[in-house]
């Protein structure tokens, strides 16, 4: 049950990130969800997925990994700079 | 016989006035962004509370500092990355960083999501509704029993927000976090405005939900604020994206709590953006010290109602 649960979360996790599965899987739910291994139960519950909140969660998503890409470039850009301001007064 | 229940609800009265004064708290969650003016105001913020994954990987020097800002303010560590509800068994390496973390900074508690935040290799960067069923409420229970065992001590178990309602769930969402709460023997860090969000994204009435929820393991609160977003069908959902300020129906909720839970509350404001004056986050801190105050006062009225 436990991996079965583990690969309905990979699934959900691809779906959340990849616009390309996402159109696949809208296009034929149940044929996606059975590729991905998951059981009939889980399959039926995924045809009645509600497809506006993964389209809505999918954009709020990527706006936080954006988000934290940003700050994660800004926050290394500002060591570079610290530690250049830093190296004009070692000898 | 009458004496002894007079007695004990005379009791009852005076632990709940006790409670009023003595040990609710109000902090605010520590951003670099609002650090100056945490720093200028800190006779009037209990505590803080800061992301811990943000010092995992941190420079000595930066972990210093937050030894330093430790030994002036109570702190509490959160975390937001350990993906606890998640059906994999959570990361040894992630868990030992909190342990690390949690030994130099000594902070009072500890915090984490009820949430899966990578699977299949991916990492999504967020937190994410795992399916609300039995396995994941025992899957939820085993990494908590793990992060006990590394951290040395158990978190308070923080419900989220989901603009998506999980599915292949069996469970409504309080059941599954309850049926967490019973089999972990965690506390619950109870997010207000994730109640607010799902309960108007996903049809049910927050006010029942959060009655719904043992008051007894409501340890700690957060509040924020979110904005309306369009659904493509041109509904709207809540976004829980704490850059705005704590709408109205929160503090009801807070006041219910309050007017509920047994406990001392550690309350503490969450914003992660567009950020205000420190006025204004002030005035927000200063309206959650009103709720708690009007829901501890309706929880000794109470308690006299029985004398």
């Amino acid at each position: 049950m436990s991996s079965n649960s583990a690969q309905l979360e990979a699934f959900l996790a691809r779906l959340y990130v990849d616009p390309v599965a996402r159109a696949s899987f809208k296009s034929n739910p149940r044929a996606e969800a059975e590729k991905a291994g998951l059981s009939d139960e889980q399959c039926a519950a995924l045809e009645q997925l509600d497809w506006m909140g993964l389209e809505m969660a999918a954009r709020s998503f990527a706006k936080k990994r954006h988000r934290k890409h940003r700050s994660t470039w800004f926050a290394a850009l500002r060591t570079c700079v610290s530690r250049l301001r830093f190296s004009r007064f070692m000898p | 016989m009458e004496e002894a229940e007079a007695a004990a609800a005379a009791v009852a009265v005076a632990v709940a006035k006790m409670m009023n004064t003595l040990t609710d708290r109000v902090g605010l969650g520590w951003r670099p962004d609002l650090a100056a003016g945490i720093l200028d105001h800190l006779d009037g913020i209990d505590l803080l509370e800061v992301i811990a994954d943000d010092f995992f990987s941190a420079p000595r020097q930066k972990v210093r500092a937050l030894k330093t800002l430790a030994a002036q303010v109570p702190v509490i560590l959160h975390g937001v990355s350990l993906g606890l509800a998640s059906s994999a068994p959570v990361e040894t390496k992630r868990l030992d960083q909190m342990a690390r973390l949690m030994d130099q900074v000594r902070p009072e508690f500890w915090s984490e999501h009820l949430a899966f935040v990578r699977a299949g290799g991916i990492e999504l960067g967020h937190l994410a509704a795992p399916p609300r069923n039995s396995s994941s409420v025992d899957a939820a229970a085993a990494n908590l029993h793990r992060a006990q065992a590394a951290v040395g001590a158990k978190p308070l178990v923080e419900n989220i927000a989901t603009l998506i309602d999980p599915p292949a769930s069996t469970l409504s969402e309080c059941a599954w976090i309850n049926g967490i709460l019973s089999s972990s023997n965690c506390g619950l860090l109870f997010d207000l405005h994730n109640v607010l969000a799902n309960g108007l994204n996903h049809g049910y009435d927050p006010l029942e939900f959060v009655r719904q929820v043992p008051p007894e393991r409501i340890a700690a609160i957060h509040i924020a604020g979110g904005k309306f977003i369009s659904a493509p069908d041109g509904t709207q959902r809540l976004l829980d994206d704490h850059c705005h300020d704590v709408p109205d129906p929160v503090f009801e909720l807070l006041e219910e709590i309050a007017a509920r839970a047994p406990g001392p509350l550690t309350v503490i404001l969450e914003r992660d953006g567009d950020y205000p004056s420190m006025d204004s986050l002030l005035a927000q801190i200063a309206q959650a010290r009103r709720a708690l105050a009007k829901g501890r006062a309706r929880r000794v009225q109470l308690a006299e109602a029985f004398i």
